[in-house]
């Protein structure tokens, strides 16, 4: 029997699916680069890298990449450690509770950012935490744990804890086995949770602007200051300063993945 | 190695592995209760029973990795119960051989030296000689995940003996093999594991290899452990009908023993010394011989092929039983037959021992009864 073609061939979806991810990334690398861009031409008159090197010199520019690089430093370990540890927990569960578990992890993915921020605020400033980095930070972590929580309960699906087991048996005790069987057992996929983390820290705007209460100002909250004040060709530059760390981190993800032969 | 093999001498009455009124869960429920047994040093003790009875959670409970609900464990004499699980001196071997996938063979042999603080150079010395103990010499710097299921198999064993275990708990150790590989692994183990080793307990589903491999059997069934004895006398006198069941004697026969001391049923009289009153009489199928005979009480259902010779079905009144051909025997589907029972190798279980699965009272001095 003949198999039977596709309506639409697999190529055709795949340009589709190209043009959909890169066509934005390629407007705003025209946007950012375009010293002068007349309507109705497709392309900028003149091209240069004076906007980047502009936002770059900007030292409240500086600060904020400093800022975003911190919480998402920060935001990464922490959420990957939960993160790792509540889904350890969910997977290995069992009875009824698990599924209530389960669901309370997706709550701070599901629920939209700035209505989260709304509670958190509140209890933030009443713990002396709003407007300092480790309030900002503890904000972005609720989020980001959510998600990570999420990869572990899927990574770790089938996983077989006898290793660990065994190495308990074997004389090594909680902290040994930790250390010495499953850090370096799931380290690729530790790598991948810290990134996962990492960049749902970087580009949070709502969370940062509410428990950050405008003390906080990281590159999402200077790219909104630029386009608030019609600045399109410094905010373009900006927009490209927050774009370029994610995509190198997957570039990093993906070839880190193809090393070692796991899946990214 | 076969089940008729010497037992280790005992070195001391608590050394090896003691367990008394053991409690174990099974996930959120009581499981087995009142578990007890004991493994001298060096000895080797399968565990069987059918899947889903607990041998498992049973082997978890005693490694540590889970907390049992009641009882005590003794390790060389010392109350481990409330110990965790690397202060017990007892290692766990799951059934499929976890190795450590970021070390190489000669790592993971060393890694639980390496956590008693042996020095580097001693731990790799020590390793490279239980590598060597295992046939695998060369393969120090190999991958784990480059090695065959067969030597997988070896290096984790070579692993738990470089922890100097005082008692090691094997979990279905060659379940996951085909049968020539497991022969491989089975003569590894029992090489490795001499007189002087740790005691063993190995879980299985499988009789014939609890024979090949253990000095002694323990039947697990759901009411609990219902023997624990040498494997030949297991395997002779089950200690219950249950038992019997599960290691699949063919000839259970209710009947009932009399004043004379013979066991009365369907098979005719049979001596024992079974307490008078409704018993039943278990025997595995070369138990019972058939011969060609005119007046016999058996007729020939079908014959059964088997790679040790043929099994006879008989109906023998309302019974349908298993039984040899004589030797020099041909028989036939349809044949009348009369069976001689190898008494000896029957036993005789009255209503209490039946019900109870007590050690059953030895049976008659007569070498077969014909019936």
């Amino acid at each position: 029997m003949r198999e039977r073609r596709p309506a639409v061939s697999a190529a055709v979806w795949f340009v589709v699916l190209a043009a959909v991810s890169l066509a934005p990334v390629a407007l705003l690398v025209l946007r950012a680069l375009a010293r002068t861009w007349l309507y109705p031409t497709l392309s900028p008159v003149v091209a240069d890298g004076s906007a980047l090197a502009a936002v770059l010199s900007l030292p409240r520019l500086r600060g904020a990449l400093v800022a975003s690089l911190l919480l998402a430093l920060g935001t990464g370990v922490l959420a990957t450690a939960m993160g790792c540890a509540a889904g350890r927990a969910l997977v290995r569960a069992r009875g009824g509770w698990r599924r209530v578990a389960t669901a309370a992890a997706f709550l701070p993915v599901v629920a939209p950012p700035i209505a989260l921020g709304v509670g958190i605020q509140v209890v933030a400033l009443r713990l002396g935490l709003g407007g300092t980095l480790g309030g900002v930070m503890l904000a972005h972590l609720i989020p980001a744990a959510g998600y990570v929580t999420l990869y572990f309960v899927g990574a770790l699906q089938g996983e077989d804890f006898a290793l660990e087991d065994e190495a308990r048996t074997l004389g090594a005790t909680r902290w040994q086995t930790t250390w010495r069987v499953t850090i370096p057992v799931l380290r690729s996929r530790l790598r991948d949770a810290f990134v996962l983390g990492a960049l749902v820290s970087w580009g949070q705007l709502a969370l940062t602007l509410l428990v950050g209460a405008g003390s906080i100002r990281t590159l999402p909250v200077e790219l909104l200051s630029y386009v608030r004040a019609g600045d399109d060709r410094l905010g373009a530059a900006a927009a490209l300063v927050l774009a370029v760390p994610p995509l190198l981190a997957m570039g990093v993800v993906g070839l880190g993945a193809r090393r070692t032969g796991a899946v990214a | 190695m076969s089940a008729d093999q010497a037992l280790p001498r005992r070195k001391r009455p608590e050394a090896g592995l003691t367990i008394a009124g053991l409690g174990v869960r099974f996930g959120e429920r009581d499981g087995l209760a009142d578990i007890t047994c004991e493994v001298a040093p060096g000895e080797r003790l399968a565990l069987v029973g059918p899947s889903g009875v607990g041998k498992t959670s049973l082997l978890r409970t005693v490694a540590g990795l889970v907390a049992p609900l009641r009882g005590t464990i003794r390790v060389q004499g010392r109350a481990v119960e409330a110990l965790r699980p690397e202060q017990r001196g007892i290692v766990y071997l799951h059934q499929a051989p976890a190795l450590f996938p970021h070390l190489h063979v000669l790592d993971n042999i060393a890694f639980p030296m390496r956590l008693r603080g042996v020095g580097e150079e001693q731990a790799r010395a020590e390793a490279r000689r239980l590598l060597a103990r295992v046939d695998l010499a060369g393969f120090a710097e190999r991958r784990v995940t480059a090695l065959s299921g067969g030597q997988k198999h070896r290096v984790a064993l070579a692993r738990a003996l470089a922890a100097t275990p005082d008692v090691l708990l094997l979990d279905e150790p060659f379940a996951a093999l085909d049968p020539a590989l497991r022969r491989e692994v089975r003569d590894a183990v029992v090489a490795l594991l001499d007189a002087n080793g740790p005691a063993v307990v190995v879980v299985t589903h499988d009789v014939d290899e609890a024979v090949q491999f253990a000095h002694r059997m323990a039947v697990l069934l759901p009411s609990g452990l219902a023997q624990v004895d040498a494997v030949a006398t297991v395997l002779r006198r089950p200690a219950s009908v249950a038992v019997a069941r599960f290691l699949g004697l063919p000839n259970i026969v209710v009947g009932e023993v009399d004043d004379a001391g013979h066991f009365t049923s369907a098979l005719g009289a049979v001596p024992t010394t079974a307490a008078r009153g409704p018993a039943t009489l278990v025997a595995a199928a070369d138990a019972l011989s058939a011969r060609l005979c005119s007046e016999g009480t058996g007729v020939v259902e079908s014959v059964q092929m088997r790679v040790q010779g043929s099994v006879l079905v008989v109906r023998c009144g309302a019974e349908r039983l298993m039984a040899t051909p004589a030797p020099g025997t041909t028989i036939a589907v349809g044949d009348l037959v009369a069976l001689s029972v190898e008494v000896d190798r029957v036993s005789v279980l009255s209503e209490g021992n039946a019900r109870t699965g007590s050690h059953p009272q030895p049976d008659g001095t007569r070498a077969a009864a014909d019936v």
